[in-house]
């Protein structure tokens, strides 16, 4: 077995049975011939990886984001995120260009091209384990609040120093089921699309109820405008690096390899960045958006944690059903993304260490249920020495990753003639690396004092 | 012109591009710090910015 048909095996595919890939590789060939809408439909089926990109994503820090930005601003900064979100397609397309065409696993790669560093630690480790290890504190935090939100418009009282045993119960079987027996991967998948479909939903639903005000929100989609000054700066930053990063690209590349796609899924990985990720991603952020530009920004409230926030929405939502509704769609935020972030952590520990991904070994289910450690947020906040230590290296390590992916994505020893030939793809990429870098140096200004405040 | 993909020392054409173009984002901000703080550094801003866009473009352009 040559060294290239070593890497392109990823073990996660073994669990799909060879008949179920040749009946998708069937079912795209007569998608390509079919109408739009038909092709269409066809895709959505069949794509995965984009929506566990995005229930991923849209975790409690974007959305406490949305909240506070809809509160401050009202619809104003809204074209932020297509903006930065449509910035990250072009990596995401160069993941599925990996995943697709190349068919080797990423840090893999980047390990014998650029050296462990850049890909077993920044990439693998630090990147990816050690991110969903740290904001899963958030999702804890903000999940158990919920339910205990929740649960007095049901009937009961649940308080967080006992539910965070459900949400952890919950997120834990999710996790493990991913890649187990050969619907696993189906499973978890098709979880994060009902998932989604719930935030659209009853987010949408809650918009009905407060109104929308047409001209703003058009005005904030398509009019750039930003406070004055340096706030403006770190809150373009600040929102563009967080709509993607290390972890979605390594979570949407290894999960498209879990799912044992090829050459011919390339057109479906591409669908899914965009139908799958893309716009779940942007809709649910405007949803909360003007959620809150029609009502906290209206009265003029701007309460500072999420917890807070969701308080002072709920008596302005009216009724009990919608305030319990806004409650579901939020709580399905930190319960994807718990799962998504530890799937994600297990894939990123193996790889950076060299093991071997099985779903059934004692090594995954340790490394899987890892972040589950933010139980804790229910009694202690994060360690804040440690979330210092991880911001900066996240923030001074995610544009070398970057870096890495874009020489991979042009190098032909590693792509061949599937490399990118295409100057608009690079031109993104490229925008895109400049904000990383961005990134990077307004946090080590900040540290010296060069950056205004 | 520059061939991206030739080695020039320990690195390809290209990593020195992107290690030029993170130079010149560092200058840009320098910059945009000092102007947006007192009116100052306007020719820092105004050089980074100009590599960064030069950068960028060149960059952008695949291996042939």
């Amino acid at each position: 077995m040559s060294e290239r048909e070593q890497v392109q095996e990823y073990p996660l595919a073994e669990a799909v049975p060879p008949e179920r890939l040749q009946a998708e590789t069937a079912e795209l060939a007569r998608l390509q011939q079919a109408s739009v809408w038909t092709r269409a439909w066809g895709y959505l089926k069949l794509g995965g990886p984009g929506y566990l990109d995005a229930a991923t994503t849209l975790g409690a820090g974007t959305l406490t984001a949305a909240m506070l930005s809809g509160a401050a601003f009202g619809y104003k900064t809204m074209w932020v995120l297509w903006v930065s979100m449509g910035l990250g397609m072009f990596m995401m397309a160069a993941c599925a260009r990996f995943t697709c065409r190349g068919g080797f696993r990423v840090i893999v790669e980047q390990n014998r091209y650029h050296g462990v560093i850049v890909g077993s630690l920044m990439t693998g480790l630090i990147g990816t384990a050690a991110v969903a290890v740290i904001f899963n504190y958030g999702q804890y935090s903000i999940g158990t609040h919920l339910i205990e939100s929740l649960a007095p418009m049901l009937g009961f009282d649940f308080p967080r120093q006992i539910n965070w045993v459900l949400f952890m119960a919950v997120t834990s079987y999710l996790t493990l089921s991913y890649g187990r027996g050969s619907r696993g991967i189906t499973v978890v998948e098709s979880f994060m699309k009902l998932a989604i479909a719930t935030m659209l939903i009853c987010f949408g639903i809650c918009l009905a109820l407060v109104g929308v005000d047409w001209v703003g929100l058009v005005r904030g989609i398509f009019v750039p405008w930003l406070p004055s000054g340096v706030e403006g700066v770190d809150l373009f930053v600040a929102s563009s690096a967080a709509a993607i990063g290390v972890m979605d690209w390594i979570l949407f590349q290894y999960a498209g390899l879990a799912r044992g796609w090829g050459r011919k899924h390339e057109t479906l990985a591409r669908f899914d960045i965009v139908f799958g990720l893309f716009l779940p991603f942007v809709l649910v952020n405007y949803l909360v958006i003007a959620v809150f530009a029609g009502t906290l920004h209206k009265v003029g409230l701007s309460p500072e944690t999420a917890p807070e926030l969701a308080r002072a929405l709920a008596p302005l939502l009216g009724p009990t059903w919608s305030q319990a509704l806004f409650y579901v769609a939020f709580l399905a935020v930190p319960v994807t993304t718990t799962v998504g972030m530890s799937i994600a952590a297990a894939i990123a520990i193996h790889e950076a260490l060299g093991w071997k991904p099985d779903t059934r070994s004692l090594r995954w289910k340790v490394s899987a249920l890892l972040p589950q450690v933010g139980f804790l947020a229910v009694w202690y906040p994060r360690p804040i020495w440690l979330v210092v230590a991880i911001a900066a290296f996240l923030s001074l390590s995610n544009n070398i990753v970057g870096w890495s992916f874009y020489l991979l994505l042009n190098d032909r020893r590693v792509l061949g003639e599937d490399r990118s030939k295409s100057y608009v793809w690079n031109l993104g990429t490229m925008l895109l690396l400049t904000l990383l870098n961005c990134v990077a140096i307004i946090y080590v200004f900040n540290r010296l004092g060069w950056w205004v405040r | 012109m520059i061939n991206l993909d030739h080695r020039y020392g320990p690195w390809s054409g290209r990593v020195w591009g992107l290690i030029v173009n993170l130079a010149a984002n560092a200058l840009a901000l320098y910059g945009l710090a000092g102007y947006l703080r007192d009116g100052g550094r306007l020719l820092h801003l105004v050089i980074g910015l100009a590599v960064t866009v030069g950068c960028i473009l060149l960059l952008a352009r695949p291996s042939q």
